[in-house]
């Protein structure tokens, strides 16, 4: 059983959803305000954070940043519908995903297992053979999920890291956006949605140019993305 | 005397008295400096140098050209100077006062007393004075005819100094510059500042409520800065009503928010329990409850447009590329209507403009597009410049149009047409009212037609700031 700590300052619609997802197999702590939750998530060994943006004191995108400089606990935003802004500055602050708020508690829970999904370390273990990948300078190991650029470790989210796999096992050849979101995110790609874009962007700042200045991930327009070896192969 | 009213009134006072005071002072110096000369040598020696004149004018020109010269002299001096023949009469026929004739007569008398013309040279160590006199009152001879040449002190009047434009021009540029100088810095006194509340009037009519006045009046103090720090409060008020009005219209959609998280969390609840029973109502609420955050989320991006439109940050934005973002996106969702949206052409070009509300804007067209166009048909978007550096970007979609009548109003929020199938469908809501506020911030302008052949189109133009064409 999953273990999810809720952060929301709405205390009804926190019980509602504790109720809700309990009876989806659950198990659901509740946090009332920021603090509390970034305290909760230090002491216990969470699977998932669900962070609403909206927080009296500190704000979900507070919490991220201070959760992000110790942990790399995957984070579900709840961000205001149609404040484009909000997904931006969470995905680019190291959240795995992002849902607008108000939204079906099924396409929450459907959110929420895409992102177990892939970080379900456990799982992983027990069925993908221990391998890792070597390319250029960048080194991934899918036991351990970390990646080294130059024997120097790059923090990754989960998410940023399902996107590198994927591109990695690819690299060379174009990888199509459905594909890599669907790989990456555990979901449909919709339209209107960027946030693939922007995992990618941040992938680029975290890992920096190939050696001669040549920027990994390439984007191929109307298709997807290829992440680019160095010439000398 | 800081009130308008007596700045116009003691300016417009003092003005005519300085101009009344100058011309009485320089016309009655003038007056007294000329009688002066009656008692100086200097009109001596003045009225030498005309008589003298007038017999070298006398033996050249004749009595026709000592007129004129007589004439002119009259105009050139403000003292008349009379040419008195033997009978008495004056050569332009001025009348001669009866005092004249009669210092004339004693003078005949008197020089034909002491000696001849003639005796002229052995008098010649006679009293000087003598002399003088002598040679003053020498007689012009005309025609063998003796004139002479008599001031007639007397007679300067005040008209007469007015009438001599060489007298009176002096004073009169005088007067023309002082009273013009004092008249054109009154006037622009009171129109500077009537010009700059001008300005901010129209700013406000044209919906810039940050605008203030009263700052640029300085350290005036009169009715115009009253005017002016009045028009600030008002416009200070106006902003706050306004943006309170907004506020709330923001805030409610807001609040409006939460219970509706809550209303989709119960309704799960709610499906999970009903076991079958209610699928129907229940999926019907959640149909509702979807349209009711779609609405919330269209009007706080519209109240977000409204209010804080300050924050709002440009960049450069390349706008074909932004364009074939919005399209590429927008064929995911037509494609599952068994719908196409294609972008024809492309003109790089850079615009300033926020990426964010700008493609939302777009977008909202080109939804709105795929909406009404008819299955197996395509929205079709093109890019084209216009003469006055705009670009032009037309949304063309195959649906059923729009009344004539509508065209304008489709911009409105909530508008709705009086086709059935509009009725159905719930109305062009909010999406084109979002993207009219969104061009217009970006000093564009957003405008729909009636295609010739089928449907509508949307015409958006933006300015540029640079084209590849």
């Amino acid at each position: 059983m999953n273990r999810i700590l809720l952060a929301d300052d709405d205390i009804e619609l926190s019980d509602l959803l504790v109720e809700y997802l309990t009876g989806e197999d659950f198990v659901v702590d509740a946090a009332y305000d920021g603090k509390t939750a970034l305290q909760l998530a230090s002491a216990n060994q969470y699977d998932l954070l669900i962070l609403d943006v909206m927080m009296p004191h500190l704000n979900g995108f507070d919490v991220l940043r201070e959760l992000r400089s110790t942990s790399s606990l995957p984070v579900l935003m709840l961000t205001a519908r149609g404040d484009d802004v909000d997904n931006v500055v969470g995905l680019e602050l190291g959240a795995d995903d992002y849902l607008a708020k108000p939204c079906s508690p099924r396409v929450l829970v459907a959110h929420i297992r895409a992102i177990l999904r892939r970080t379900d370390t456990t799982n992983t273990k027990q069925h993908q053979p221990s391998r890792s990948i070597e390319l250029d300078d960048i080194v991934l190991d899918n036991q351990s999920r970390q990646v080294t650029v130059n024997n120097k470790l790059v923090m990754l989210t989960s998410t940023e890291y399902q996107v590198l796999e994927y591109l990695l096992e690819h690299a060379g050849s174009i990888v199509n956006k459905e594909a890599l979101y669907e790989y990456a995110l555990g979901r449909k790609i919709s339209p209107y949605d960027r946030s693939l874009d922007m995992h990618v962007s941040n992938l680029r700042k975290k890992l920096g140019p190939l050696s001669n200045e040549i920027e990994r991930i390439k984007t191929i327009r109307k298709v997807g993305y290829q992440y680019v070896r160095s010439t000398h192969e | 005397m800081n009130s308008l009213f007596w700045k116009i009134f003691i300016t417009f006072w003092f003005a005519l008295l300085l101009f009344t005071a100058l011309s009485l002072t320089y016309t009655s110096h003038y007056l007294k400096k000329t009688r002066s000369e009656i008692d100086t040598s200097q009109p001596r020696i003045h009225l030498q140098n005309h008589i003298a004149e007038a017999s070298r004018i006398a033996q050249s020109q004749g009595i026709d050209g000592v007129r004129k010269w007589l004439i002119k002299l009259d105009n050139e001096v403000a003292v008349p100077h009379l040419l008195i023949d033997e009978n008495g009469k004056d050569l332009l026929n001025r009348e001669v006062p009866n005092r004249i004739i009669r210092r004339i007569n004693r003078r005949n008398a008197r020089y034909d007393y002491f000696s001849d013309d003639n005796d002229q040279a052995e008098n010649s160590n006679h009293d000087d004075h003598e002399h003088k006199r002598r040679t003053r009152h020498r007689p012009i001879i005309i025609d063998q005819m003796r004139y002479r040449l008599v001031p007639d002190h007397r007679s300067i009047t005040l008209d007469r100094v007015l009438n001599r434009p060489k007298v009176i021009t002096i004073p009169l540029i005088v007067a023309t510059l002082i009273s013009g100088i004092i008249c054109f810095l009154l006037a622009r006194y009171l129109t500077s500042p009537l010009s700059r509340l001008r300005a901010a009037t129209s700013a406000m009519a044209k919906g810039n409520l940050d605008y203030r006045v009263a700052h640029t009046m300085g350290k005036r103090k009169d009715e115009i800065v009253e005017l002016a720090i009045d028009f600030d409060n008002m416009a200070t008020q106006l902003q706050k009503l306004l943006s309170s009005h907004k506020q709330l219209l923001r805030d409610a959609s807001h609040e409006l928010r939460s219970p509706l998280a809550r209303l989709q969390v119960a309704l799960g609840l709610a499906q999970k329990k009903s076991n079958g029973k209610i699928d129907k109502e229940l999926s019907r609420i959640e149909l509702e409850t979807e349209r009711l955050n779609e609405l919330i989320g269209q009007l706080l991006s519209l109240a977000r447009l409204e209010t804080n439109t300050s924050e709002i940050q440009f960049e450069k934005i390349n706008l074909a590329t932004l364009l074939t973002e919005v399209v590429d996106d927008a064929q995911y969702e037509a494609v599952s209507k068994q719908k196409q949206v294609n972008l024809k052409n492309k003109v790089e070009c850079q615009i300033k403009g926020n990426p964010m509300l700008l493609k939302s804007a777009i977008e909202n067209v080109i939804r709105n597009a795929i909406r009404y166009t008819e299955e197996n048909t395509s929205v079709d978007i093109t890019m084209q410049t216009t003469d006055n550096n705009q670009m032009l970007i037309q949304i063309k979609d195959h649906g059923p149009g729009i009344e004539e009548n509508m065209i304008d109003k489709i911009f409105e929020p909530f508008v709705r047409t009086s086709s059935a199938r509009d009725r159905q469908s719930g109305g062009y809501g909010l999406g084109l009212t979002i993207a009219k506020r969104a061009i217009s911030l970006h000093k564009g302008e957003i405008t729909a037609k009636n295609n010739t052949q089928s449907g509508m189109s949307v015409l958006i133009q933006l300015p540029y700031m640079e084209a590849n064409i």
